[in-house]
């Protein structure tokens, strides 16, 4: 069978040991839809020893596109998925994941290549260079200590040929070789990034990263600089005229379709988002800055900016907010403080998450006396000048440069606090907001549960607003301003359940006392991975605009998902997928998810929580979001909506929710592990053989 | 201005194209959708007294407000697919180009076909390949008598040159306003529809078929005036940082 469309058909595969280039046939993974289930599928196969730490040379990083990538499908086409074992959990660096927006899978795609997989570590110093079919490892000795605009301008400079009088740069020698106006799209860390290796991300042009994972760390540490990419080719469409008329009829749920009368909707939505401020935004830019959205490749929600003092430009989300909260107690409004700690972190390439946290926790160090110059933690940091940007980009530098408090830090945030003797005291307490495998805690576990069983159950920090903006932020604002939810929770509950196959349950959205313990928020846990782990992440639909459940421009506010997804997957490829086909995919690539955890030592029994999940309610200051959490609830035989701040998680009643989680996945309950049966359901009899040659088969129910 | 090249042709516009109107245009020539130019020999003119070769104006133009675009690319991906089959944004007629760095309004640039009164192109080609059609008055290619010479990319006044070789099937291409989409199940040209205005999300790109009124640097073109731009905060206090998430 030949390969479908909307793929190049082949995968670049590096060898940064020996200097050599491959091909694997995309056809031979095609079952698994593309991104993270490509990525998975090949690490499984190509990494033999899956216990060695991230910076191990045999560690296998996958950089993935999908079938959509390049295309016209709404709010996908720019994203790539990144994978390989990480090294920022603690005290495990899972095989983990991160992603990231911008032009690079389109590029990618352009020039011939679903994804890229690199392997080995490289002699010395190098970045990779591809120029369609033309594949390169060039010196990078004097690219190492620059920073990530500074290296991906002096690429773009050795990369771009003298452009022609008309504009279009020839790819090549001769005229027939490809023509492009556009710059090569770059990938790169920091300057130094082994030396910070945790906390490093990968940027690409001002504001997309790839921050969780550490894998700008990982990178460094197989000798690799940035990957540069520059396509003039393109990507062939089933039918065209489907996805064209797929991509109007989307502009019909989105700001897209209505210019002259947006709607007017109090809370937060995904796809129907007004550009440029994707949610309803509780702070400005600087009093005076203009601006215009800016969006990857194909978006139809534009969710980023660019500004007239260039200060910012694409930031977005926690790439301002791990400072500008900071920033409005010192100054009493947002000043140029945000904008700069924005730069600050994406120029360095340092996971904005993890300084979030760690400013957070320092904060409160500081607070209490305990860090400070001359104190138990000694930092000459200027703390009298917290919430500037001189602060911030003193405390970036000083991780970047492994000095002061950074000589820690730069190991990584658990890491330092382990090394200072506070990381139980202060994840007990709370003042250390690390909720799961040493990850800085986002949205709340002890409230909204499908968040941190997510985050629990898998390898990291989920970020996935799915639920998100309908369960908790849009009732919580309402809440705050004494309104009614424009959807109410009965009918939330309606919507979720029609767009939730193949369980399709109404109590998914229960995060009452009891609900969040029941095997309806299993299925809810369950039917997030799945849909996750296929949809978002291997077709790579992006997180700030799909799912779209509930949209203010849809009939009886439905949005498009269960419809939306396979009407674009299908227009690309010419296939004929089912939303239910699909979350089967997503099924098997968690199942083998699950199983690179069990082999790495996952096991039921170290699947808890921090403890102050158990010991104490959101404290203000410490946490990220300290809103009331007003949420959906089934009580006394109604639905409502609920604050459920304060709460705290119950211990055996956690313990019990997983054996529920288990059950329904098809895991041994004892251990958390894949059993046989099911794996061999998944057609993954050689993940079983695999797993059980190590001891880490899950017995048969 | 940036990207205007030196224009030195035998074309001898009879106003100042830098800030001709269709009106002025129209006085210029004496007649309803004629412009005029002394010299050449170009397809879809008429021969008028005096040697004044009259050529016929396009049916309509692409109007872009640069301020409005989010640089999502969505254009040309559209551009290509409805043209070609495929999203490729080398086979493109309309070109955005920008600079992730830059500041606002200058990072980013918008290069459409502008369906030039005196297309330079069209004067170039020797092949009669380059042309306009007749009936829309749309600048565009026959490719079966395209040489592949690339003098219309060459002449086009404008950087990049909206006049582009498409090294694929071998032949120049440029802005058809979708009359030649034939990858789209939809009649496009100046009484139909364009993917590209079409499909942008911001609104950035719309069609009219009255001459703009046009300066060396573009269009001067404001799609914001009377739409909610404004209300959305990016006049002013832009409202794209703070988020939560």
């Amino acid at each position: 069978m030949a390969i479908s469309k909307g793929y190049t058909g082949k995968i670049l595969k590096v060898d940064l040991t020996t200097g050599t280039f491959d091909e694997i046939s995309t056809e031979k993974y095609q079952s698994w839809g593309g991104g993270h289930g490509i990525g998975s599928a090949i690490f499984f196969d190509l990494c033999t020893d899956k216990t060695i730490k991230g910076t191990d040379p045999g560690n296998v990083v996958t950089l993935m596109t999908s079938p959509l990538s390049g295309t016209l499908a709404p709010s996908v086409a720019g994203r790539t998925e990144v994978q390989g074992i990480g090294i920022q959990a603690y005290p495990i660096g899972w095989f983990t994941r991160s992603n990231f927006g911008g032009r690079f899978s389109t590029q990618l795609k352009f020039a011939g290549w679903d994804g890229i997989v690199l392997t080995g570590k490289s002699p010395k110093q190098v970045w990779l260079n591809i120029i369609n079919g033309d594949v390169k490892l060039q010196d990078a000795k004097d690219l190492w200590g620059l920073n990530t605009r500074e290296t991906q301008e002096e690429i773009w400079a050795r990369v771009e040929p003298s452009k022609k009088d008309s504009g279009w740069a020839n790819m090549g020698t001769s005229r027939d070789a490809g023509r492009t106006t556009q710059h090569p799209a770059v990938l790169t860390s920091g300057p130094n990034a082994e030396k910070y290796g945790p906390m490093a991300a990968l940027v690409h042009d001002a504001g997309n990263g790839a921050g969780q994972g550490g894998f700008g760390g990982v990178f460094a540490s197989k000798n690799l600089k940035a990957i540069s990419v520059v396509g003039t080719g393109g990507v062939s469409i089933a039918d065209p005229d489907a996805l064209m008329k797929a991509r109007l009829w989307a502009n019909d749920y989105s700001f897209a379709g209505h210019h002259d009368k947006p709607a007017e909707y109090v809370g937060l939505v995904a796809f129907a988002s007004t550009p440029g401020r994707p949610l309803s935004t509780i702070q400005d830019n600087p009093e005076g800055t203009k601006s215009r959205p800016q969006g990857c490749v194909g978006c139809i929600r534009n969710c980023r900016g660019r500004t007239d003092t260039g200060q910012g430009n694409e930031s977005q989300c926690v790439d301002f907010f791990w400072y500008d909260h900071h920033d409005v107690i010192a100054n009493g409004h947002v000043t140029d403080a945000s904008p700069r700690a924005a730069d600050a972190i994406q120029l360095a390439g340092v996971n904005a998450f993890a300084v979030e946290a760690a400013t957070l926790w320092i904060e409160q160090l500081y607070n209490k006396g305990i860090m400070g110059k001359g104190k138990e933690i000694d930092s000459n940091l200027p703390f009298d000048k917290f919430g500037s940007g001189e602060w911030a980009e003193a405390f970036i530098n000083s991780i970047v440069t492994q000095t002061d408090i950074g000589k820690e830090l730069c190991k990584g945030v658990a890491q330092a606090a382990e090394k200072w003797g506070r990381l139980a005291m202060d994840t007990t307490s709370g003042i250390l907001p690390l909720q799961e495998w040493g990850l800085p805690h986002h949205y709340d576990a002890r409230t909204e549960v499908e968040w941190g069983y997510g985050s629990l159950m898998g390898e990291r920090d989920i970020n996935e607003h799915d639920f998100n903006w309908s369960v908790y932020w849009t009732p919580t604002i309402n809440g705050l301003f004494g309104l009614e939810p424009p959807v109410s929770a009965k009918r939330l509950s309606e919507i979720f359940a029609g767009k939730t196959a193949p369980y399709n349950d109404p109590m998914m959205i229960n995060y009452s006392d009891e609900g969040i313990y029941s095997e309806a928020m299993a299925k809810t846990v369950a039917w997030h991975r799945h849909y996750t782990r296929f949809f978002k992440q291997s077709m790579l639909f992006c997180d700030w605009a799909w799912a779209d459940f509930v949209n203010p421009y849809g009939p009886d506010m439905e949005g498009m998902t269960s419809i939306g997804e396979n009407k674009f997957m299908n227009a690309v490829t010419g296939d004929d997928m089912t939303f239910e086909e699909g979350m089967e995919v997503g099924r098997r690539i968690w199942n083998i998810d699950r199983a690179v955890w069990a082999l790495q030592g996952r096991h039921r029994d170290i699947e808890v929580f921090s403890e102050y999940s158990y010991k104490v309610g959101a404290q203000p200051g410490t946490t990220t979001y300290e809103a009331p959490y007003t949420m959906p609830v089934f009580e006394d035989n109604e639905w409502s909506f609920k604050s459920v701040a304060g709460r705290i998680l119950d211990r055996q009643k956690v313990e019990d929710w997983k054996s529920l989680f288990f059950k329904l996945e098809g895991w041994d309950i004892k251990s958390g592990w894949p059993t046989r049966a099911t794996l061999e359901e998944l057609d993954l009899a050689n993940v079983a053989d695999e797993l059980e040659k190590a001891g880490k088969l899950g017995a048969s129910a | 201005m940036a990207d205007l090249k030196n224009t030195a042709t035998e074309v001898t516009p009879v106003v100042d194209s830098k800030t001709m109107s269709r009106r002025q245009f129209m006085t210029g020539v004496g007649g309803v959708g004629i412009g005029a130019i002394v010299g050449g020999l170009l397809g879809g003119a008429l021969l008028l007294p005096d040697k004044v070769l009259a050529i016929q104006a396009s049916g309509g133009y692409l109007l872009v407000d640069t301020k409005k675009c989010a640089g999502c690319t969505s254009c040309m991906m559209a551009c290509s697919l409805t043209h070609h089959g495929e999203t490729n944004m080398s086979l493109s007629r309309i070109q955005i180009t920008q600079d992730p760095w830059g500041k606002f309004p200058d990072d980013i640039t918008i290069s459409q076909c502008r369906q030039c009164p005196y297309p330079s192109c069209v004067e170039a080609c020797p092949t009669g390949a380059m042309h306009i059609d007749a009936k829309t008055g749309v600048r565009t290619v026959d490719e079966a008598k395209c040489v592949g010479c690339e003098r219309c990319v060459n002449a086009c006044p404008f950087t990049p040159s909206r006049a582009l070789w498409n090294f694929e099937e071998k032949h120049a291409q440029k802005c058809d306003l979708c009359e030649g989409a034939k990858f789209w199940d939809e009649v496009g040209g100046p009484d139909g529809k364009r993917a590209c205005e079409e499909v942008c999300p911001m609104g950035a790109i719309k069609f009219t078929k009255e001459l703009p009124v046009q300066s060396a640097d573009g269009y001067e073109t404001d799609l914001r005036v009377g739409t909610v731009w404004k209300s959305l905060g990016f006049e002013g206090a832009p409202e794209s940082g703070g988020h939560l998430g």
